[in-house]
């Protein structure tokens, strides 16, 4: 019984959802609000319960390490955002936080340029590495503006338009596949779980 | 106003009616149809599957996705679950947003059903969710000590004192991280668990983020991929070819082999698993849930709908260059 009366919440709200595709409508704007509410009242809970317990509470109150009372005073500075005259205090979180993206700029560094410049160097011994060789060197030369694009020099990153055309249209063919498969999982769950149409 | 003007002007609402006709009726009636298995889906297996039976070897999966993007990644996490428990090999669980907390946990609960000897802390563990603001620490504390990182599991059990960590201490045992996402915290695995530790990192994505990781894949920094539902479809299938294949040869699953699932396919209309390859067909008596076959059943509503978004490019293109030249009739 507890399993139906979810699975008729789950499909009304997919229904007042999907409404939007006939036009906006109250229903629609009814579960975009809840879904917003419920994910905001779903969260606050758990993070009190894994974050600020274990962390905060535990520690300083029932351990004794009074040593934390430091960070987790910065930490509140962070509310300090929402008034006008002392929100500039909440940038010193901010500034811990930007610290520790800090810390891995020289892995990212390794692996979004280091590794990637290594394998397109690779000796070309394929048509896939051609391709890649050709793909790149084009598309680079493309983004090099201090010349002007015009005659071989222009033909060459018309290349690379060419490739960029290519990859932009493999990320919106696998965003068309994403998005029916979204649809495909619901109608599942409408025709499955709900109707009991698909066993 | 011509036919091709009509289409051109065609009310949107129409072309929703017909992609949703499109996915209802193969859903509905459903067909057997084949799924092909690419390298970046057969290479993650293989990886798993070279973990079976390891008492000093086990895989971390971390759920980075929400509800929204449940209908790609939830058949893939479950697959690849299944793999783990058909094969004896152990498995983790772990996620830094609310969101992927109640998923996580369905997923397990969903996969192990079939499996009523598993035992939580034994064969598997839910580390659980963990609050983002600990990502860092726990994923570089992951390098040096797991149970020293993670501290506790769901069920606030202590990490170090759960039977599955026999031989788990660090990233050398705890050898593939699979992240399931639909962002790019693909990426934060890579960055922070491959290169500082030389963690094995593969991927269960979204089709949307799958051209954007690529370009790990080809560089070798993902072990393998799994690339929304047409990844899963596959895995899916790698699982009921080799892992829960049995017969008195093999009793507990068959190593993979290349040849095999490429002259292998499962019959999804069956009840129970069945294969059809040139030698013929073996019947087997092991179950075939709809949620061990939910991916490949979704790609035929997927087929079905590429078609007609096929048709509809050329039918659109057709009628744009037939007019283009004529006025409009309708100003």
């Amino acid at each position: 019984m507890l399993e139906f009366i979810s699975n008729l919440i789950a499909a009304l709200l997919t229904l007042f959802i999907f409404s939007f595709l006939y036009k906006d409508n109250p229903f629609y704007r009814f579960a975009e609000h809840l879904l917003v509410g419920v994910s905001m009242g779903y969260a606050i809970p758990l993070v009190y319960i894994n974050a600020f317990i274990p962390f905060v509470y535990r520690p300083i109150f029932l351990e004794g390490n009074f040593w934390l009372i430091i960070p987790s005073c910065i930490g509140i500075l962070y509310i300090f955002r929402f008034t006008k005259n002392l929100s500039w205090l909440s940038r010193y979180p901010i500034a811990f936080g930007m610290g520790i993206v800090g810390m891995g700029v020289p892995m990212s560094m390794h692996s979004s340029v280091l590794v990637q410049m290594r394998n397109a160097m690779r000796p070309v011994d394929s048509i896939n590495s051609l391709l890649i060789f050709i793909g790149t060197v084009t598309i680079l030369l493309y983004f090099y503006f201090s010349k002007p694009h015009k005659g071989l020099y222009g033909k060459f990153t018309n290349v690379g338009i060419w490739f960029m055309m290519v990859g932009f249209g493999a990320s919106f063919g696998y965003t068309v596949m994403a998005r029916i498969s979204l649809l495909i999982g619901r109608i599942q769950f409408l025709l499955g779980d709900f109707l009991g149409f698909i066993k | 106003m011509s036919i091709l003007q009509r289409f051109q002007n065609i009310d949107r609402r129409w072309i929703y009616l017909v992609v949703a006709l499109c996915i209802i009726v193969p859903l509905l009636i459903p067909f057997n149809s084949k799924t092909y298995v690419t390298d970046p889906s057969s290479n993650l297996y293989q990886k798993i599957d070279s973990f079976a039976g390891k008492e000093d070897k086990a895989v971390l999966l971390s759920f980075s996705h929400d509800a929204s993007t449940m209908a790609e990644l939830f058949p893939m996490e479950v697959s690849i679950l299944r793999h783990c428990f058909e094969r004896n090999i152990k498995v983790f669980t772990i996620c830094f947003s609310p969101p992927s907390a109640p998923l996580m946990a369905y997923a397990l609960n969903v996969a192990k059903e079939d499996y009523p000897n598993l035992q939580s802390g034994v064969d598997y563990c839910n580390f659980g969710y963990k609050p983002y603001g600990l990502f860092l620490p726990i994923v570089l504390g992951m390098g040096d000590d797991v149970a020293e990182a993670v501290q506790t599991d769901a069920d606030g059990r202590k990490i170090k004192n759960l039977e599955i960590m026999n031989g788990i201490r660090n990233y050398d045992d705890l050898n593939l991280i699979i992240d399931f996402a639909a962002s790019s915290a693909v990426f934060s695995w890579i960055t922070y668990a491959r290169v500082r530790f030389g963690a094995n990192v593969a991927a269960g994505v979204t089709a949307v983020m799958a051209a954007d990781n690529y370009p790990y894949l080809q560089s070798g920094q993902l072990v393998g991929m799994l690339s929304g539902l047409k990844g899963a479809a596959e895995y899916e299938k790698l699982v009921d070819v080799f892992a829960a294949y049995e017969d008195a040869e093999y009793p507990n699953g068959r190593e993979y082999s290349p040849e095999v699932i490429k002259d292998t396919w499962v019959p999804i209309m069956s009840k129970k698993v069945s294969y059809e390859s040139s030698d013929g067909i073996v019947e087997t008596d092991v179950e075939l849930p709809y949620k061990f076959k939910q991916a490949r059943i979704g790609m035929n509503a997927q087929s079905i709908a590429h078609i007609m978004i096929i048709l509809f490019i050329i039918l659109g293109n057709i009628g744009y260059f037939m007019t283009r030249n004529k006025p409009d009739e309708t100003i």
